[in-house]
């Protein structure tokens, strides 16, 4: 299934999903809390560029161009709070926190691009197991993630399905004539989906 | 183990069993399939994303306690990194962008719509889901949301109001349109719900 990851070999790709998560949620943090000053849209800028280019993302200048890709995803964000802060703050304010947001928005980003999901979920596997003496069972809750998302794919094509048979009936597409079909098919996958986890001998 | 009988409407909070974990897997998915691409256009050629009616009709349908563990599933599959919210923004980058509170608040919201669609175990009725649906899907997400965009943005919380009430003729259509899906269900599936509902209360009226 589709994920953000791009495969590599750099020294982010090989570190261990734990630490890597915080690690790079520290320095998140660290530029989320930067004050709304014109210093502040430089070294956001700056911690932005040096995190793309020393993360080993790929020869030359890859990681410019993967940074590039990001903020292009993001223009819509930025230019809203740009807009609104310019209105109602001031230039100074404006272009300061448009940067800060960016900035932590396309730092966390190197997280997904340099951890696949699966390392990911072991990670979170882990990271719940000392919850276990609260009652939370970290098994089920890895199984519950891990069944979600090899359902979604399913469903995309059942809902694919729906559409495809309105629109050879002539329906318009709209909401409540696609979603209602398409609920009754999804919710009847679940008891199906339920029976063979029970089959399987979940409990 | 002699485990008794649970009643079916009282999701045994502590434990997910093999039904429960299905149905909140596959909310969790019907969810994140409605926000991808090919969505809807509305009236006059808008295009608009359902992924908050799914929002919705994942509490008014699973009830409280699933419909907001459906949520959390999906937000944190899109924590680890799958393209799930519309327009294929993920990663765990979007919990520090403006959105971030509507997001969390979708956990809340999909909580109280469940609370107040299913008051009391009874069954829904038209006027307790459209309420339920209203309060937990556009006062509660947008009391989270509106804060933290505030706090991430650093833009006075009044401004901020102002600038997502611009969602607000949006979410009231999405109000209206999960009401009549799930009045609709309720006639048409209601085994979609997975709950035993005594006899409706007009006929016990109707014997007085």
């Amino acid at each position: 299934m589709l994920t953000l990851y791009r495969p590599g070999t750099g020294w982010l790709h090989r570190m261990p999903a734990g630490p890597k998560l915080l690690l790079i949620l520290s320095v998140v943090l660290v530029v989320s809390l930067l004050p709304a000053h014109w210093s502040t849209a430089a070294i956001a800028a700056l911690v932005a560029i040096v995190g793309y280019t020393v993360s080993g993302l790929g020869p030359g200048l890859r990681g410019i161009r993967e940074l590039g890709h990001q903020m292009f995803s993001l223009r819509w964000i930025m230019v809203i709070t740009l807009v609104s802060q310019l209105i109602f703050m001031g230039p100074e304010p404006a272009v300061a926190n448009t940067a800060r947001v960016t900035a932590a928005i396309v730092l966390a980003a190197l997280l997904s691009l340099t951890t696949r999901v699966t390392a990911l979920l072991d990670a979170i596997e882990r990271g719940l197991r000392p919850l276990e003496r609260l009652g939370l069972d970290a098994a089920r809750c890895a199984l519950l993630l891990t069944v979600t998302i090899s359902t979604i794919p399913v469903l995309g094509r059942r809902a694919a399905e729906v559409r495809d048979a309105q629109r050879a009936r002539g329906a318009r597409n709209n909401p409540q004539t696609f979603v209602i079909p398409f609920l009754i098919v999804a919710l009847k996958h679940a008891d199906e989906l339920g029976d063979a986890l029970t089959a399987r001998g979940v409990r | 183990m002699a485990h008794p009988e649970p009643l079916p409407n009282r999701q045994d909070r502590r434990r997910l069993d093999a039904k429960g974990l299905a149905r909140v897997a596959v909310f969790a998915a019907i969810v994140a399939v409605l926000g991808l691409p090919g969505g809807f256009t509305l009236a006059g050629g808008v295009p608009i994303t359902v992924q908050t009616l799914g929002v919705m009709l994942a509490g008014a349908i699973l009830g409280p306690w699933l419909g907001a563990l459906s949520m959390m599933v999906l937000l944190a599959l899109v924590a680890i990194g799958l393209p799930l919210l519309a327009g294929g923004r993920g990663g765990i980058g979007v919990f520090f962008g403006p959105s971030a509170g509507y997001l969390i608040g979708w956990v809340l919201g999909a909580l109280v719509i469940g609370l107040i669609v299913h008051a009391a175990g009874r069954k829904p009725v038209v006027w307790r889901t459209a309420l339920g649906i209203f309060v937990g899907g556009i006062p509660v997400i947008y009391a989270v949301g509106v804060p933290v965009q505030s706090m991430i943005t650093g833009l006075p919380i009044g401004q901020t109001l102002l600038m997502s009430s611009a969602f607000l003729p949006g979410d009231l259509i999405k109000v209206v349109t999960a009401t009549f899906i799930v009045t609709t269900l309720l006639r048409a599936y209601p085994r979609a719900f997975a709950r035993v509902w005594a006899a409706t209360p007009s006929r016990g009226l109707e014997r007085v």
